[in-house]
């Protein structure tokens, strides 16, 4: 229709030709205007298809990798904080700068090396040179550096060299709680303790995958440690072996009903903030690296095991008379009563002899099954992955059944051995230590029972009246009501063992009739003095220094102190008929 | 009638233009604002950091045990004897007002005592009164 129009029109007269387009240019014609919205529409469209497809090229295209995107993925990641089961700062993340170049921008390379030497100290200028002249798109000069230094970096003003924040892990605390924390190396990577454990939990996925993980998503670990009964611990096991001349000790306070290790410390130890001095072999975790011959602590397994079977109870006799000999071998007794010996009196008295018949009347079987049971005999693991292997006898007969009863021949790491005391404490659940917090009802839908609860009663009572009248005295602090059982064992040196040269380990409870911690203190090679007599079994070192721990920590741990004797303190005995376990041991027990 | 929506169209178009440029304007204006913040929030979020850091390294009980040791000579290890549970704790003893007695010992209390909320009411309604007689003129 509009072409009809069109050609109907008149055409005009050359001098008026121009006029007359100009009016039809400007005309509003309704004729003339559709077919140039026409145009006009037709033009918009291809602007907004250009436009379009700009962007989407742009969407697909891959950006740039520039300096700044190297230097994100290289830089030190965040990690979460640490704290400990009160909420206090163990471990957090501060910025600090870091120096980088990019060789492909420095015009002058040889300047560049001479100028950055000059202001960074310690920095081998061939090493440097050599960096700089790789084909790389980003190489670290200097990592952690301080404000001075940064300063001075900015005001060379190279091209090419940069400065970027980078995360840099401290330890405010130091040596205290070191080796349940471990540390992380200059990329910010847990390299061992807690900082491993964190990162195996996806953290090193996370940024592996590239995703720069923030400090504020990342929601603190919080740990089972008591920071403050930690540093408690530790200063007086500090003393203990200054004063008791060891070579190394270690001490440890577990929670017997959730498992949480509240407090541990082995000396000497080493400042997580200086990652090089972690490397030397004397700075191992005792607690969890090292594998001991417990000694008499061991007893309490071999009695738990003869009383659980049903075969002895607590009024049972034991023949502790003379020497047991086994082949060429005699066991002897250091407290030596010469005559049989109730079961209580096994324990007090500490007797190797007693021990060995008892586990004999099990048999190797049966022993080898309880021990194994008791998770004594595989790698204990806990969230620290520095962990060692028991050492067991290749070949365990009778023999080793005997020592083993009392704690020589079976070596196991100290806190595995907590564990199997922490059973026989609780009730008779075998909870893995851990130390990350948890409640009591989580750590017991994973518990396994081991010991009957009576079994766990007697033992509690055992351990009560040797703090009272047996080895333990010296663990005996008034108001926590304490158990407690000594370990003295020999080292083997040159295949023997040697009289002189002790392992001393020291177990107690408190409070006894209601479980709730459980003390282990153990001394490499203290030595005798004087004021001991020149006697260096444990009583009188590992036992004192727990003794001296447990009257320190009690206040802080939320102890409640009673001076009164509890009331049926141990109610199962009494019902089963051993009404005496009720009543407080006389004192003169003689030994 | 046509020309005029023509010419009003214009200036709605050139009104909608300017308006759509200032908010333009203002939204980069605020994102540039918000991006600054949040440099300012990083910033800050890392002083936290650092002082945390540094008041967990001041506090920490190595260091708050040499200092008292060095300044509270007199201070002792907590012994177990020092803490009691709360039921053996002593009754509260009832409570005596013992200044009071003592003006009423001296013949002091009728013109010392200050107002007791027995005697409020008595001066509330006069209070009232003068108020009233103040706002009538």
């Amino acid at each position: 229709m509009t072409q009809t129009m069109l050609d109907t029109q008149p055409s005009p007269p050359p001098v008026g030709k121009i006029r007359a387009m100009l009016r039809a240019l400007f005309s509003t014609s309704l004729a003339l205007s559709a077919s140039r919205m026409r145009l006009a529409a037709l033009a918009f469209l291809a602007l907004y298809a250009v436009i379009s497809i700009k962007l989407v090229y742009l969407a697909f295209k891959p950006e740039a990798a520039t300096s700044r995107r190297a230097a994100a993925e290289a830089v030190a990641a965040s990690r979460p904080d640490i704290i400990d089961r009160n909420g206090e700062a163990l471990a957090s993340d501060v910025k600090v700068m870091s120096v980088f170049a990019e060789p492909r921008r420095i015009i002058d390379k040889d300047e560049a090396t001479e100028l950055l030497t000059a202001v960074l100290p310690g920095l081998d200028a061939r090493d440097l040179r050599e960096r700089l002249g790789s084909k790389k798109g980003f190489v670290w000069v200097k990592r952690e550096v301080t404000t001075h230094q940064r300063d001075e970096v900015f005001h060379l003003g190279l091209p090419g060299v940069g400065l970027i924040a980078e995360n840099k892990r401290v330890y405010p605390n130091g040596p205290i709680g070191a080796h349940v924390l471990g540390f992380a190396n200059v990329d910010n990577q847990g390299i061992a303790g807690i900082e491993k454990y964190i990162d195996g939990q996806g953290l090193a996925d996370l940024h592996g995958a590239g995703f720069g993980v923030t400090p504020e998503e990342l929601k603190p670990v919080s740990l089972s440690l008591d920071i403050r009964v930690t540093h408690a611990l530790r200063d007086e096991l500090e003393k203990g072996v200054t004063h008791f001349k060891a070579k190394a000790g270690a001490a440890a306070i577990l929670d017997v009903n959730t498992g949480e290790v509240i407090a541990l410390a082995s000396l000497p130890d080493y400042d997580p903030n200086k990652p090089t001095e972690a490397l030397d072999p004397v700075h191992i975790n005792r607690m969890s690296v090292g594998v001991y011959e417990m000694g008499s602590t061991f007893k309490a397994l071999t009695i738990a095991m003869a009383l659980d079977s049903g075969k002895v109870n607590l009024n049972s006799r034991l023949d502790a008379r003379g020497v047991l000999s086994f082949g060429r071998f005699k066991i002897h007794d250091y407290h030596a009563q010469n005559r049989a010996l109730t079961l209580p009196e096994v324990f007090t008295y500490s007797s190797n002899v007693g021990t060995a018949r008892m586990a004999m009347g099990q048999g190797v079987e049966r022993h080898k099954a309880f021990l194994r049971k008791m998770g004594q005999l595989t790698r204990m693991r806990t969230e620290l992955p520095e962990s060692a292997e028991p050492i067991v006898p290749k070949n365990w007969g009778e023999l080793n059944t005997m020592t083993i009863a009392f704690g020589h021949g079976l070596a196991v790491a100290p806190l595995q051995a907590m564990m199997a005391v922490g059973a026989l404490m609780n009730g008779g659940y075998l909870i893995t230590p851990t130390f990350i917090k948890r409640s009591e009802e989580e750590a017991k839908a994973g518990a396994e029972r081991v010991v009957k609860p009576e079994t766990s009663e007697a033992m509690r009572y055992l351990m009560r009246l040797n703090a009272e009248i047996g080895t333990a005295r010296k663990v005996n602090v008034p108001g926590y009501f304490v158990g407690g059982k000594t370990g003295t064992a020999e080292k083997v040196v040159n295949g023997h063992y040697s009289k002189n040269r002790l392992f001393n380990t020291f177990m107690a409870v408190a409070p006894s009739d209601k479980p709730k911690y459980l003390f282990l203190t153990i001394m490499d090679e203290p030595q005798g003095l004087p004021e001991t007599g020149g006697y260096a079994t444990a009583a009188y070192n590992a036992g004192h220094v727990t003794g001296e721990i447990i009257e320190r920590v009690g206040p802080i741990l939320g102890l409640a102190p009673r001076f009164e004797p509890p009331h049926q303190p141990f109610p199962l005995l009494a019902k089963l008929g051993y009404g005496y376990a009720n009543v407080p041991a006389r004192g003169g027990g003689g030994h | 009638m046509l020309r005029l929506l023509n010419i009003v169209a214009v200036l709605v178009l050139v009104g909608s233009a300017v308006y759509a440029y200032s908010i333009k304007y203002q939204t980069s204006y605020r994102a540039e604002q918000i991006a600054k913040t949040k440099i300012e929030i990083r910033q800050e979020r890392d002083a936290i950091a650092v002082l945390r850091a540094e008041w967990a390294y001041m506090t920490r009980p190595e260091r708050i045990q040499q200092l008292a040791d060095a300044y509270l000579p007199g201070m002792k290890q907590l012994e177990a004897t020092q803490i009691v549970a709360a039921q053996s704790l002593p009754e509260r003893s009832p409570r005596v007002d013992s200044i009071g007695n003592k003006l009423d010992a001296l013949g002091l209390s009728m013109p010392a005592t200050p107002p007791v909320p027995g005697s409020a009411p008595t001066t509330t309604p006069k209070a009232q009164g003068q108020s009233q007689q103040r706002r009538k003129p």
